[in-house]
């Protein structure tokens, strides 16, 4: 009875309130992330094209509870309407947003200023059928030569010079999309969607290396499916994980090294930071290790999958991770969550 | 006398002696020689002479009667002495009558004196009293009050602008302090006065008589108009049959009016509201009073006999409250007449008027709205019913068609659980009731745009935004209208699905064809049951759902794959999109969109991107969703689930997005974006 009487005083108590009417938001998912050069501000880009502008210097600063107002993003622009942004990346005087058939540049000065006027864009090569546009999904800049490397969803990795904004060359030797890219030297490791992942030449631009994780039964994990979301190098080794679990791989012998025993359902943030290891994917925790596959850390995320993990040491140390949720989370000493920012 | 005689004698003697005819003459003349000789004579002398020969008498009587006594015989001697003494008596007698004329001079003149003096006397009374009337007068003239005083005169400055120049002219510089010119002005304002005062009589008089005359063509008309009525009556009487056997029904009408007439205001306002509404537009909408006539009267007329004595009552009642506790202490409990018990009833009391309004639509169920008013709570209350046709048999249709929960939200957050007038929680808790919202099952609904409708205003806690402005009668009825509508087709959809079949959908709308899965479970559950369920945690926490929204659950299959979903249907279905919360279970594995980004996709889609005004948008929902779920398992199972689908890529993007957007190309095909 008393339980009862309890149920519809709450019932009542929610009557009284005013019930919020669905928003679109709620199954907003957040695929890429950019700090500005100054490290104040925070880009994410999402699903329904829009680009949110979070301001990170009261968030990090603060110790107090902060207000709803400060944790929302001060500006949102919709660069293409429904057409997700894939991936955003930073240069000292740009933001450069990797979007559906285009890649397009966005001055920080009028950014700050909340001016949203497209500096440049580049339009991508028409696909063949002409009728699917073809996706950004990762991007990376040479900041020694100021080449732009964009690995697409038509299968192709394209190579622009950033000043003339010429397609350069094109990587073509992936039967699936491309998930991730990583470059080290003059090399460049590419994981698509065909489970292979690809060391490739960028002055020959010939496929140099390839592995297959999935060959390798520890590593695969049929169910998942073969394909590679995330591959992170430095000058030893190359880190990989998708429908394949997370392992780690000697550079130059390209045999398997460690393969880490996280749950997981599927891998899309892998990342090798200094001597660690960051990786996220379709699980609830975000996980921080070291080379050996020992657990530094399992940080809750608030989304289903974590699409993107950010991090920077200046002005001040900071991890944001985001995904399938409207919520972005913030860890400030990489071991768990003290901020939790929200689309709206 | 004798004295006297004899002179008069002598001088007749003397007179007879001479002339006859000078005789009286004589007399006469002796007489005034007599008067003239007295008045010369002084008395004083006369009285010497008279002593003198009294003297001489006296002498001469002495000598004689020496003479007598000395016997001597002198004769002679005595003779003379004789003779001398009557000359001298002669002379007496003359002296006399002398003295006597005299005397009788002296009282004349004494008369003539007497007389004046008397005269003298005479006027100088006159004087005296002329002095004292005089007197009088001016007293009488001092003590004068004029009459003029007393009249109220026309003011001085409007006196001087009203009157004629010729008359003010003269008292334009006139002095105050000169009582002459003051005097005349006064004289002036007051024959003014009197002008006016007669020709504004003489108006009265005439307006007097104009007024008898209209009282007189009153009365006339009035004896005329008395005389109408019953000719009326008789034209009514006689027109009853014919009113009957074409059937209109006036005077059931004038009955109505009659007793809207007993209606308490707010109900009032209602009934002429709605009879004004469905006159003016084509809507099926009947108004009818339900209760007693008489009871109306009866209960108006307490009504307003008790306001009177209300303010006396609340001491009173104190008082008698005071004697039941005393009684309390010494009597039985049994005594307690609960004070309380009584009042709680008059709170609660209803107007025994209340006005039932029918509204009929076509191809719609028809509703009937029962509205009541509160008298103490000042509110009016409605409960409703809905004249379910025989064609929807179905549980949750029927649910959804039943009369509380379809005047929910006519306007966003009004759910008629609480009381408009914020004054009624303190009435209730003063009598001890509980909140309002025990109340309803009793009173009924207190639905904000009912107060409106009868033009009570409140004061409202939160502010009310525009819908205050359009929540009219008309605005009510259309939205009541609206609202009918798509419950209705909401009702025909859900009966449908409840036979566990997808409803039709209009053709232009673009559909997915050849869509495999299927609705095999069709029910309504309840928001407990919603918030058992784990997959509904953040939709619940994000307070996206109301307990008062009407809840449904359904499971699409396909082979092994069921999709378990919770329906949420909101009241103002369809303005507010249904929330569907899904949950595949497959494999043994169980997701949702809180552990699938793919599940959390397809209910994005189709919570998000499947919009429509159409009244089947649940059907058409429930068409897509299985189309999607065919996608789904299509593109991420696809050694279990054949391809049956068209699209083009079966993932794209980093987050591995399935096709969740049909496109009418060709039979149709999903795309990502």
């Amino acid at each position: 009875m008393f339980i009862l009487t309890l149920f519809f005083g709450k019932i009542h108590k929610l009557c009284e309130k005013m019930v919020n009417s669905l928003n679109k938001n709620f199954y907003n998912t957040v695929l890429s992330q950019a700090f500005s050069p100054c490290g104040n501000l925070l880009v994410v880009g999402d699903i329904f094209g829009a680009i949110h502008i979070f301001l990170l210097k009261k968030i990090l600063n603060s110790e107090n509870n902060l207000s709803k107002e400060e944790l929302t993003p001060k500006f949102c622009h919709t660069v293409k309407e429904d057409l997700q942004i894939n991936s955003l990346l930073s240069t000292q005087t740009h933001l450069i947003v990797g979007c559906v058939g285009e890649v397009i540049g966005y001055t920080w000065r009028n950014l700050k200023a909340n001016k949203f006027t497209q500096a440049w864009t580049i339009e991508l090569p028409e696909n063949k059928d002409g009728f699917n546009k073809t996706d950004v999904n990762c991007m990376i800049l040479n900041e020694e030569n100021g080449q732009l490397y964009a690995g697409c969803g038509d299968n192709n990795i394209y190579v622009f010079d950033l000043e003339t904004r010429k397609l350069l060359k094109t990587l073509d030797k992936h039967k699936g999309y491309i998930h991730a890219i990583s470059t080290i030297n003059n090399e460049l490791v590419s994981g698509g969607e065909d489970g292979l992942m690809n060391i490739w030449d960028l002055k020959t631009t010939k496929v140099v290396h390839k592995i297959e994780p999935s060959t390798d039964s520890k590593v695969a994990r049929p169910n998942l499916g073969n394909w590679i979301g995330a591959v992170s190098a430095n000058e030893d080794y190359i880190l990989c994980g998708g429908g394949v679990r997370l392992s780690l791989w000697h550079y130059r012998f390209l045999s398997n090294f460690t393969v880490y025993p996280i749950d997981d359902q599927g891998i899309h943030v892998a990342e090798i930071y200094d001597d660690k290891i960051l990786a996220g994917g379709r699980s609830r925790l975000f996980y921080h290790m070291n080379f050996v596959g020992d657990m530094i850390t399992e940080i809750p995320t608030s989304s289903v999958t974590t699409y993107s993990a950010m991090h920077q040491d200046s002005p001040s140390k900071i991890l944001t991770i985001a995904g399938s949720s409207p919520k972005i989370d913030i860890c400030s000493n990489f071991m768990y969550r003290d901020q939790q920012l929200s689309l709206y | 006398m004798v004295k006297d005689t004899t002179p008069i004698k002598k001088k007749r003697k003397t007179a007879n002696s001479g002339d006859n005819d000078a005789e009286t003459d004589i007399y006469r003349k002796v007489v005034e020689f007599e008067e003239k000789e007295s008045k010369l004579r002084s008395s004083e002398g006369d009285a010497q002479i008279y002593s003198n020969i009294c003297a001489d008498i006296r002498k001469k009587l002495a000598e004689m009667m020496e003479i007598n006594s000395e016997v001597k015989q002198e004769g002679q001697r005595k003779q003379e002495l004789l003779l001398d003494v009557c000359l001298k008596i002669a002379v007496i007698k003359k002296l006399n009558r002398v003295d006597k004329i005299q005397h009788v001079f002296g009282k004349d003149l004494l008369n003539v004196e007497k007389q004046k003096c008397d005269s003298i006397k005479l006027v100088y009374q006159n004087l005296v009293y002329e002095l004292g009337h005089l007197m009088h007068e001016v007293t009488k003239c001092n003590s004068f009050k004029s009459k003029h005083e007393d009249i109220d005169l026309i003011d001085f400055s409007d006196f001087m602008k009203g009157a004629p120049s010729d008359i003010t002219d003269k008292f334009k510089n006139v002095d105050m302090n000169n009582s002459e010119d003051l005097h005349n002005l006064t004289l002036a304002r007051l024959e003014y006065e009197l002008q006016q005062r007669k020709s504004l009589a003489k108006s009265y008089e005439t307006l007097q008589e104009e007024k008898k005359k209209l009282a007189e063509d009153i009365v006339e008309r009035k004896k005329k108009l008395d005389g109408l009525l019953p000719l009326l009556n008789t034209i009514i009487n006689a027109t009853k049959p014919l009113q009957e056997y074409l059937n209109i029904p006036i005077d059931k009408v004038r009955a109505e009016h009659k007793l809207a007439q007993l209606l308490p205001d707010p109900l009032y306002i209602f009934y002429a509201n709605v009879v004004a509404y469905s006159s003016v537009h084509d809507v099926n909408l009947k108004a009818n009073i339900l209760g007693d006539q008489e009871e109306a009267a009866q209960f108006n007329e307490n009504e307003c006999n008790n306001e009177e004595i209300e303010s006396d009552g609340e001491n009173e009642t104190q008082e008698t409250e005071e004697v039941v506790e005393v009684k309390k202490r010494r009597h039985r409990k049994s005594v307690q007449v609960d004070p309380m018990e009584e009042k709680k009833k008059k709170i609660l009391e209803l107007h025994p008027l209340s006005v039932e309004v029918t509204l009929d639509i076509k191809d719609v169920p028809s509703i009937t709205l029962l509205l009541k008013y509160c008298m103490k709570l000042k509110i009016v209350t409605v409960t409703s019913k809905v004249n379910l046709p025989s064609d929807i048999t179905g549980n949750c249709a029927q649910e959804i068609l039943s009369g509380e929960n379809i005047l929910n939200e006519l306007t966003p957050g009004d759910f008629g659980l609480e009381s408009p007038n914020p004054g009624t929680p303190y009435l209730l808790k003063k009598v001890g009731l509980g909140s309002f919202r025990n109340l309803v099952s009793q009173l009924g609904y207190a639905y904000k745009w009912v107060q409106t409708c009868c033009g009570l205003d409140f004061l409202d806690k939160k502010a009310w935004n525009e819908e205050i402005g359009r929540a009219n009668v008309e605005f009510v009825f259309k939205t009541l209208n609206k609202r009918l509508t798509s419950r209705t087709t909401l009702a025909k959809q859900l009966e449908k699905l409840e036979q566990k079949s997808i409803p039709q959908i209009p053709d232009s709308i673009e559909k997915p064809q050849n869509v495999i899965s299927n609705l095999t479970k069709f029910g309504s559950t309840t928001y407990q049951d919603f918030c058992m369920a784990k997959h509904t945690k953040a939709l619940l926490d994000e307070d996206f759902i109301n307990p008062s929204d009407l809840f449904f659950t359904a499971t699409i299959s396909r082979s092994s794959a069921h999709l378990n979903c919770f329906i949420v249907i909101k009241n103002d279905y369809p303005i507010s999109q249904p929330i569907f919360s899904l949950n595949l279970i497959f494999n043994k594995q169980n997701l949702s969109a809180e552990n699938s980004d793919q599940i959390r996709d397809m209910e994005k889609a189709i919570n998000l991107e499947i919009k429509h005004d159409s009244a089947s948008l649940l059907a058409i929902k429930f068409t897509f969703l299985c189309s999607y779920l065919d996608v789904l398992l299509e593109t991420n199972f696809p050694k279990d689930f054949p391809q049956s689908t068209m699209f083009l890529k079966n993932i794209s993007g980093r987050n591995r997005r399935n096709p969740f957007k049909f496109r009418k190309i060709g039979t149709g095909i999903f795309t990502q974006y």
